[in-house]
């Protein structure tokens, strides 16, 4: 019982890290612009499918992970070509996610802009259309058949727990490694770095920045750029794992993106973290112990969250934080 | 049993002559051709010249799955009912009538669709995939009095509960209904295992209709033959994107046999994240119904393990392509055009287009001129046929029956493709009810 306890949150843990890398790019976008994303799910979907293609050519440069070359480190075996497999997998999805960045920027540049002063119903109807539209692009690009990139096993072969004296798969805890870098990576950019500063800036008062003379067009334009990249890594690092890259694998976490980033306070990269994981943990200990509720799991947590707090665990209305 | 590998045709061996292609499928060029035998019939004189049949083609309409995950099931069953399109179309028609066939996406308007054929003036609908999407579909069809000759939507309580043979006219399935592939895993894990060995089995199925019926179907037959307990069922969402929490929990209760009737993306995520868990070191022997529906989509580790797969009512290599020519032809055809090892689906929309084309030419035979709907429905009803696959038989309840299929998921080199070796074929009186009864009773009056 205690094992499976462990294991359980375990996988709730890899799967609120997995929902974070997704809702990240969600909550910047609305913390910074207030637009609500409703293309965030191709966003990500796409970026599951640019892997696909990358991840094919990368990985047929170096060695496979069967490779039976090894080094000892510390008295223990390293596969060598397995660890170099995964080096090459997590770079092939950090340039999966690099093509968002023009994407993004393009969007924003284009379709969103104009809209920034209208009513919020014509962002839902034009984040909506490029829905849509993506879809379309998607469909065309790579066929209408789900991709899958055949990287789990190989993955699954880069010693972790291994080492520590107990089984559970490797992919699983690289993924948790890579989200929490990404969470801290993002924490440091926006309350360290000068161009987060600026944002941050930028998204408390528009006029103010404009007056001291920052862009804001080009401050929101790479905003919405980020956004698509995370949500694009978010899609690779899922589709590297046990998971296909198909059509519709966009609009499951657009939902859960929302219920993480309201549980976590709309705007706040900390919510997102820390509503993610819990969202995660709850949701798999509630599905263990009551498979019925898996559709309701996360929703319910919610629920439960907003009755205590109802501006969400880390509310900041209109500022990233 | 079989190989697992295409061996080719040796045309020397072959067994079937004119004479006994005829005999055997009741003499009509297009039931010859879609038995995929036409070439025993170049220059056979046409019985049929002298019906009144009208000069415009037939219009057909198939609804099914052509994106996204249920797209791998989906696009199968289009491949199936083009290549039987081409065939009759290739062979003359249906009673001298060309086949033009409309494919659109079944998505979740099949209802919607069903109606837009019959708007469209659609002689015959075939479709859909989804059991929830049939339920739904049944009473218009009843109402509209176009036939629908159902490729899938499969679950069991269809025409044995909700709509029996006197509230049903128009609306037919051909693929096998759940309770024959549900009880035909329940019976391969009491051959593979033998009863005294299996004392627990837990499941993981899709949660929807189709997941819940094949998950009752299979826990009745397993406790009927073995007494075994369920330790544990859980039902993921369908087109989960994890399926961590219910692979743990059956690594935690260790059963003897695992039963999934999970399917396309489903049926990869659970074998991927099921060997990433360990969960083959953790059970006996898995059962899985449709598996096999993914063959084109299986990678060779996952194939790995104590795993057995359905193939409802056609395997491909069953019986052997150097003994049966029919599915030789097939193979090397789908191959050929589609770039693809054809799977149940496949024969889903095969023989659905099949099962009606043939009581057509039927009844243009009796009657000398081409049907109504409702004596085309009158003659379905009953009517027998063959395919590649075999013979099936679509019975009073207007459910088809034909053998179902099971066997030891392997992998073939030579196709970059999922086989299946050792194939067990079930007869439908095996696995499935007789007529009128209940199966849920039936396998309780065990």
């Amino acid at each position: 019982m205690i094992d499976s306890f462990f294991v359980h949150t375990l996988n709730g843990l890899w799967y609120g890290f997995i929902l974070f890398m997704i809702a990240s790019g969600l909550t910047i976008i609305f913390g910074v612009l207030g637009i609500l994303n409703l293309a965030h799910g191709e966003l990500y979907a796409l970026g599951a499918f640019v892997v696909f293609s990358v991840v094919g050519y990368a990985t047929g440069l170096v060695a496979s992970p069967d490779d039976p070359v090894s080094t000892v480190v510390f008295g223990v075996p390293i596969p060598v070509s397995a660890v170099v497999f995964g080096v090459v997998v997590l770079a092939a999805a950090l340039v999966s996610a690099a093509v968002l960045l023009p994407v993004g920027a393009f969007i924003e540049a284009v379709f969103v802009r104009p809209i920034y002063d209208r009513d919020e119903v014509y962002q839902l109807l034009l984040t909506y259309a490029l829905l849509l539209i993506f879809v379309d692009v998607m469909k065309f690009g790579w066929g209408t058949s789900p991709l899958d990139a055949g990287t789990y096993s190989g993955l699954n072969q880069i010693p972790t727990t291994e080492l520590a004296g107990f089984d559970y798969p490797s992919y699983n805890i690289i993924a948790m490694l890579v989200s929490l870098a990404v969470f801290v990576w993002l924490v440091w950019f926006f309350d360290r770095s000068k161009t987060g500063r600026i944002i941050r800036a930028t998204a408390i008062n528009r006029d103010m920045a404009t007056a001291i003379g920052v862009s804001t067009d080009r401050t929101f334009t790479l905003v919405f750029a980020m956004g698509a990249f995370f949500a694009g890594f978010g899609g690779a690092m899922v589709s590297i794992g046990p998971q296909t890259a198909f059509l519709e694998m966009g609009l499951d976490p657009l939902v859960l993106s929302f219920v993480v980033i309201v549980v976590g306070g709309l705007g706040s990269l900390k919510g997102a973290f820390v509503g993610a994981l819990l969202v995660g943990v709850i949701s798999r200990w509630a599905i263990w112990l009551y498979p019925a509720v898996e559709l309701a799991a996360p929703f319910a947590v919610m629920l439960a969250i907003l009755l205590v707090k109802p501006e969400g665990l880390f509310g900041t209305w209109g500022e990233i934080e | 049993m079989t190989t697992g590998s295409h061996k080719p045709r040796d045309d020397g061996v072959a067994g079937i002559d004119r004479r006994d292609a005829l005999k055997l499928v009741g003499g009509s060029a297009i039931a010859v051709a879609l038995a995929g035998c036409a070439d025993l019939l170049e220059d056979e004189e046409d019985a049929l010249e002298d019906a009144e049949v009208p000069d415009e083609p037939i219009e057909a309409g198939l609804q099914t799955f052509l994106e996204g995950a249920p797209a791998v099931l989906g696009v199968q069953a289009e491949m199936g009912a083009e290549t039987a399109v081409r065939r009759i179309n290739d062979n003359g028609g249906v009673a001298g009538r060309d086949i033009e066939l409309d494919v659109i996406e079944e998505g979740e308007e099949a209802l919607e669709n069903y109606q837009q054929f019959v708007d469209d003036g659609k002689d015959v609908t075939f479709g859909p995939i989804s059991s929830g999407n049939h339920e739904a579909m049944v009473p218009e069809i009843n109402a509209q009095g176009v036939i629908n000759v159902a490729t899938d939507g499969t679950v069991t309580t269809l025409y044995e509960e909700d709509h029996p043979p006197e509230d049903n006219t128009y609306s037919f399935r051909f693929q096998n209904h759940d309770v024959m592939e549900a009880l035909a895993a329940a019976v391969e894990a009491v051959e593979v295992l033998g009863a005294d060995d299996i004392d627990t089995f837990a499941g993981i199925n899709p949660g929807y209709a189709f997941g819940f019926d094949e998950h009752e179907v299979f826990s009745a037959g397993i406790e009927q033959l073995t007494g075994a307990e369920e330790v544990y069922d859980g039902f993921p969402d369908l087109g989960t994107d994890d399926m961590s929490t219910h692979i743990e929990a059956v690594n935690s209760e260790e059963p003897d046999v695992l039963f999934s009737s999970c399917w396309g993306g489903d049926a990869t995520l659970l074998l991927e994240q099921g060997h990433g868990a360990g969960m083959f070191d953790s059970i006996e022997l898995m059962v899985g119904p449709v598996l096999y529906g993914s063959a084109n989509d299986l990678s060779e580790g996952l194939v790995d393990g104590p795993i057995r797969s359905g193939s409802r009512n056609f395997y491909w290599d069953e019986p052997t392509t150097d003994r049966w020519p029919p599915a030789a032809d097939l193979l090397e055809e789908v191959l050929e055009e589609y770039d693809a090892v054809p799977t149940a689906h496949f024969m889903s929309g095969y023989g659905a287009v099949t099962a009606w084309a043939t009581a057509a030419e039927k009844a243009v035979r009796l009657l000398g001129r081409w049907p109504e709907q409702d004596e085309l429905a009158e003659v379905l009803t009953g009517h027998g046929f063959h395919t590649p696959a075999g013979y099936h038989t679509m019975a009073d309840d207007h459910q088809c029956y034909s053998n179902a299929h099971f066997g030891e998921l392997a992998w073939s080199d030579d196709l970059d493709a999922a086989v299946l070796e050792n194939v067990t074929v079930y007869a439908p009186e095996e696995v499935s009810p007789p007529q009128r009864e209940i199966s849920l009773e039936w396998i309780g009056g065990w």
